[in-house]
């Protein structure tokens, strides 16, 4: 009995479960791949500032390949439920699969060899698929009035996709055509959008529906969503703008932006970790703890070149912390929560018992996991402020160790919920 | 049934009414079950005659459960609210415009720190988390399994059907036993799995 209730219970429906899970299980894939790229190519990383290589395609391996497809996975199955408006056919999202996969594939690919038309097609794939999952976010969000703290950072990261996908296609075709008056300027925009717009709004935007949620803590105040909304869109605005014209002062105030957005945004979130009712934390929120750390790190990191310091090691040592620390952290962290929290949810769907979530997930690969990426961000760090090789390998091989530990995780969980359901089938079929 | 009867039943009730009902008792009701019957949302008519209501006026809804967020929303708006289940499918609500002092007076309603209301009835106990902010809701109905007794069973008044409270009820040894759906109230009946 209150405005726009009718009928809300007909439209949040589960997906079938396959159709989550073939994201989670590329992005595991694609994570693992791109920890081989960065041995194979570790000769380019220290003092890499770009250009087409190993290190170049590994980076979008992880972008792309981990973080997006991560994204993906999670908003087909968790947007329509939390705003209670579907998000369109299965047939469009399976879809999106199938041109993104192969996209990111061949992009990363033809990023490594250097090879020019595997490039363009598999960038022409992957940002169909961008597209499209933009277009069915966007479907979906455009009557949702009740979730501002989500809605607002989705709508940034819908812009943010746009800019960085129409950068990213020009900076492509600039590697065989050189029409851009500052590539590298270009390329830090690019990444700007990407980082911390595109994947960054959608970790905030989700935060403040998941996080209160695996830690049972009070919901955070629509308010604290509207602040940081409001300074990141800001902050993203004079910053990619700065980055893009090579103009440091600029770039260095949207930095600013983005730090006072960072400290609204975990100050709600400590809110309310404070109020939760479990009180010993899951073993994913260790990574969580970590992310955060680094998500202010990557940004304190990136004022030192907008401010005049050089572009070798700080340019560098952004990106990384950027895309593996802050990112690449709270994703897999979110991925390790929700791989088995919704195989639980659905594990049900036969009429048996559902299958309890700390039997759906392993822990020894997620300590290792931890411990591998936690050894490879300090030592890939620095390596790169110091310009060292061994802490570099060691790091590669550290994050390599955890990227397989991360997919034995993944196939784990997996394996356990089918092996749910053959016993709940069997159960049903003995009880018919 | 009229005015008197209702009266009659309210006092029968442990805790025994406000003193403002007997100022309510002669307003007709507003039945909205009609209504509801015919997948229309209500709240438009409800919210209308609630506007025509004056200080110390009375306002008298009949509805086929215990409209709770409505009794919230017009609490925000200066009503005092005391409502009644009279029969399976029929509950009567009084609202009373006195500046909300006493809403849930007498109304045997708890209210936990999520504003989620906690009722006794002969089913089970029940909780309404409609139109609570996410994760509320979950915290709510988790906060009130926690207390319920051996055997009993929670019914939960929702606006749809929680998936993401099915892994959490598991892990505490509870299902969601049958859910059944109406217009703005999705019922779920929470039991513990033998």
């Amino acid at each position: 009995m209150f405005p726009g209730s009718f009928m809300m219970g007909a439209k949040d429906r589960l997906l079938p479960p396959s159709v989550p899970y073939r994201f989670f299980v590329a992005a595991a894939a694609f994570h693992l791949l791109a920890w081989v790229l960065l041995l194979v190519g570790n000769d380019g990383i220290l003092g890499f500032a770009g250009g087409q290589g190993m290190v170049l395609a590994a980076l979008h391996l992880i972008t792309l390949g981990t973080l997006a497809m991560t994204a993906m996975g999670a908003a087909i199955q968790l947007l329509p439920v939390a705003t209670r408006r579907p998000l369109g056919p299965i047939w469009a999202i399976k879809l999106m699969f199938i041109l993104y996969v192969p996209g990111v594939a061949l992009f990363a690919g033809g990023l490594a060899h250097a090879v020019a038309w595997v490039q363009h097609a598999g960038a022409t794939l992957s940002v169909a698929g961008l597209v499209l999952f933009g277009g069915l976010v966007g479907a979906n969000l455009r009557k949702v009035g009740d979730l501002p703290g989500v809605t607002r950072h989705a709508w940034l990261a819908v812009a943010s996709l746009i800019g960085l996908a129409v950068l990213g296609l020009l900076l492509v075709i600039d590697f065989t055509k050189g029409f851009l008056p500052d590539h590298g300027a270009a390329a830090a925009a690019h990444a700007v959008l990407a980082g911390y717009g595109f994947m960054g709004m959608l970790a905030l935007g989700f935060s403040y529906v998941l996080i209160p949620m695996f830690v049972l803590g009070s919901a955070v105040p629509d308010v604290v969503g509207k602040r940081t909304a409001l300074l990141s869109g800001l902050g993203l605005a004079v910053g990619a703008g700065g980055a893009l014209a090579g103009f440091g002062p600029a770039a260095a105030l949207g930095i600013l932006l983005g730090l006072a957005a960072t400290a609204v945004y975990l100050r709600g979130m400590l809110a309310s970790l404070k109020t939760r009712m479990k009180k010993r934390l899951e073993p994913f929120f260790r990574m969580v703890w970590v992310a955060w750390a680094l998500l202010p790190l990557s940004l304190l990191a990136g004022l030192a070149p907008a401010l005049g310091a050089p572009l070798d090691p700080w340019a560098g040592l952004w990106g990384f912390l950027l895309v593996f620390g802050w990112l690449l952290s709270f994703v897999t962290a979110i991925l390790q929560r929700i791989m088995p929290f919704l195989a639980s949810m659905h594990s049900s769907a036969l009429g048996g018992k559902p299958a309890l979530l700390s039997h759906l997930a392993p822990k020894l690969p997620v300590d290792i996991h931890l411990g591998c990426h936690v050894a490879a961000l300090v030592l890939v760090s620095t390596a790169l402020a110091g310009g060292w090789v061994w802490p570099l390998r060691l790091g590669l091989i550290a994050g390599l160790a955890g990227a397989v530990a991360f997919g034995v995780y993944t196939v784990e969980v997996l394996r356990r919920y089918r092996s749910h359901m053959a016993a709940a089938a069997a159960a049903a079929a003995q009880q018919g | 049934m009229m005015a008197g009867d209702v009266a009659s039943a309210v006092i029968n009730e442990a805790g025994g009414p406000p003193e403002w009902l007997s100022l309510a008792l002669d307003a007709s009701p507003l039945d909205v079950r009609s209504l509801l019957a015919q997948g229309v949302d209500p709240f438009a008519t409800v919210m209308e005659a609630a506007s025509g209501i004056e200080f110390g006026g009375s306002l008298v809804i009949d509805a086929p459960f215990n409209p709770s967020p409505l009794r919230r929303i017009l609490a925000g708006r200066g009503f005092s609210s005391y409502g009644r289940k009279l029969n399976e499918g029929h509950w009567r609500v009084f609202f009373h415009l006195d500046g909300g002092v006493d809403w849930e007076s007498g109304a045997e309603v708890d209210v936990g720190p999520e504003g989620a209301m906690t009722w006794r009835e002969e089913d089970g106990l029940h909780i309404d988390v409609r139109k609570l902010t996410p994760p509320n809701p979950m915290l709510a109905i988790l906060r009130l399994i926690e207390r319920a007794g051996p055997g009993e069973t929670v019914v939960v008044h929702h606006e749809r059907e929680p998936h993401f409270l099915a892994p959490e009820l598991a892990e505490r040894g509870w299902r969601i036993a049958r859910v059944s759906s109406e217009v703005v109230n999705v019922r779920l009946w929470l039991e513990r799995m033998s």
